[in-house]
């Protein structure tokens, strides 16, 4: 069979044309969904409705577009070619015009691009992505054990825990008039500066006394070990209350903000700061990074609380304690190497002018294992690599640190 | 205008009329009235009111209904041996479609009162009749069936409208 013949047949529609309404004369024409769709004029949202948003690659040149619908909030990525398509979308030109034009600009023609970008436009397609975790794959899939179906069943329940508003904009703004907007002053700047300096030096000035420091928990280490958790999630709420400042300052909006378990079992805080991508490359760097800074001012803090008070006490073993998770915490969070989107990958991302880094390097580092190795070896390609690469020995390194610490203390 | 012993040939080969004797069949070809249509000519018009059927004796017509202006959906096609019009002889309403020849055709009529007749007269007829009437009305609403899938999926090709990912 040919593949022709295999093809599912066009839907046809068969109509009675007449040359007036209620004459007698006719003709009979059959109109096939294909030459309906190429000879159809879609109508993209009237200007006012929609911002675009220039992100440049400093890899290999190329331009990539943020478009949002003003009405729903909504984030599309569109590559040059599709923004060129989409400006062609006036209501009057038909697909067919669109096709000639894209043609015309690009000497060539791919025949996927104008149904994938309909259909991307018509799902309205977000950037943020909602992580799909491995772990719930694995319980899905053993869903007969009863031990699984019961862990299924409790994540399942901890990750229905969502508690947030959408309503949140005149709260930042409040916040922001009633002091925030010092946090994005050149001051705010130098003084977390001295901090993290005053905080690292107190930092190396306690190392060597790390068992006497911490010998001061005493018999209470797992209370410790609680409370010191319970107060660094509530500076998790800090850093994201800070991302959400960022947004005020640079005149966007903070679309949400809220408590959940992600992937039904990490309690965290989080912000919705999606409307930032609409911003200028600055305003997505200091939205990133400011709140990451939240743990280095807090780590810092703690560890000048530690230097000053007395040596093996309770208060200065939480105190050195809480100082480093911060500091750990301001590192995780702006470390852009371990396949997680945090603050740092944002940061790297933007200032390569490629958002979609992991998902590319991900794809291309599968395709280089399927053995479909490109021809060229572009300087993109080198940076796939290089991030595939640097990530996976990045969280190797920090797995074996981590085994390394349980094997010492043991 | 035929005979009407050419007229029992023809209702023989009707679907319609297949299991009904030839005596009956002959009191049915008495009550029939010859209609000629030439090309072009509209028979009805969607919402004219009407209490007869129609047995297409020769040549073909369109059946459309109203789309938009000046456009209209084809619905059926009709030729020798098909009928049309029954719904409004049974419920009176107003003619559903638009039926025009688009070749010169002859058409026989047949009203209420015909069918009456044909029921007092043999009920046995009758209900084969009306047997008959029911299967093509089955193979009618399978039809109709389909054309809602077909346009559906014509509307979906159209306008790339991407339901599955959804």
């Amino acid at each position: 069979m040919t593949e022709e013949s295999s093809a599912p047949r066009r839907a046809r529609l068969e109509l009675v044309v007449r040359r007036d309404a209620g004459d007698e004369n006719f003709e009979v024409r059959q109109i096939g969904s294909g030459v309906a769709f190429i000879q159809s004029r879609p109508q993209r949202l009237p200007n006012g409705s929609f911002e675009l948003a220039e992100v440049a690659s400093r890899v290999d040149g190329q331009h990539s577009f943020i478009l949002k619908n003003t009405g729903t909030d909504r984030f599309l990525l569109l590559s040059e070619a599709e923004k060129f398509l989409w400006e062609q979308m006036d209501g009057h030109t038909s697909l067919q015009q669109i096709a000639t034009a894209y043609v015309l600009r690009y000497g060539e023609f791919d025949f996927d691009i104008i149904p994938n970008l309909i259909r991307k436009l018509q799902r309205a397609q977000l950037l943020t992505m909602t992580p799909t975790s491995r772990l719930r794959q694995a319980l899905a899939r053993h869903r007969r054990t009863p031990v699984a179906k019961m862990a299924e069943t409790a994540l399942f329940a901890l990750e229905r825990i969502n508690i947030s508003s959408n309503n949140v904009q005149p709260m930042f703004n409040r916040i922001y008039r009633w002091g925030g907007f010092v946090l994005f002053t050149p001051l705010a700047a130098l003084t977390c500066a001295l901090l993290a300096v005053a905080g690292l030096m107190a930092g190396v000035y306690l190392w060597p006394d790390a068992e006497r420091v911490v010998s001061g928990f005493g018999g209470h280490a797992l209370m410790a070990v609680l409370s010191v958790k319970l107060l660094f999630l509530l500076t998790v709420g800090a850093h994201q209350l800070v991302h959400g400042l960022a947004l005020v300052h640079y005149g966007r909006r903070v679309r949400e903000f809220g408590f959940t378990f992600l992937h039904g079992f990490v309690p965290t805080f989080y912000v919705d700061v999606t409307d930032i991508f609409m911003g200028s490359r600055r305003a997505r760097v200091v939205t990133a990074v400011s709140g990451a800074l939240v743990h280095l001012v807090l780590g810092s803090g703690w560890l000048l609380v530690a230097l000053w008070a007395p040596m093996g006490s309770f208060v200065q073993a939480f105190a050195a304690a809480s100082g480093v998770i911060q500091l750990q915490a301001f590192v995780v969070a702006l470390y852009p190497f371990c396949f997680i989107e945090m603050d740092g990958y944002h940061v790297l991302v933007d200032l390569l002018g490629i958002p979609t880094l992991k998902q590319d390097a991900m794809a291309y580092a599968r395709a280089v294992i399927r053995g479909r190795l490109p021809r060229r070896f572009t300087r993109q390609e080198a940076l796939f690599a290089t991030y595939v690469v640097v990530s996976t020995i990045s969280v190797a390194a920090f797995i074996a640190f981590n085994v390394w610490m349980i094997v010492h203390a043991s | 205008m035929g005979s009407s012993a050419d007229t029992l040939i023809f209702l023989r080969s009707v679907r319609l009329f297949r299991n009904i004797e030839a005596p009956e069949l002959g009191i049915l070809a008495d009550s029939l009235r010859e209609r000629p249509l030439k090309r072009g000519q509209i028979l009805m018009r969607e919402g004219d009111t009407g209490e007869e059927m129609f047995l297409v004796r020769s040549g073909s017509l369109v059946i459309s209904k109203a789309v938009t202006g000046r456009v209209e959906q084809v619905l059926a096609r009709v030729g020798p041996g098909d009928f049309f019009g029954e719904m409004a002889l049974f419920d009176r309403s107003p003619r559903s479609a638009t039926i025009q020849a688009d070749a010169d055709t002859t058409l026989l009529t047949l009203d209420r009162a015909a069918l009456t007749k044909l029921t007092e007269v043999s009920p046995r007829a009758a209900a084969a009749f009306f047997e008959s009437l029911v299967l093509i009305f089955i193979e009618r609403l399978r039809a109709s069936g389909d054309l809602v899938a077909e346009v559906t999926r014509w509307g979906l090709e159209a306008t790339g409208l991407d339901v599955e990912s959804r």
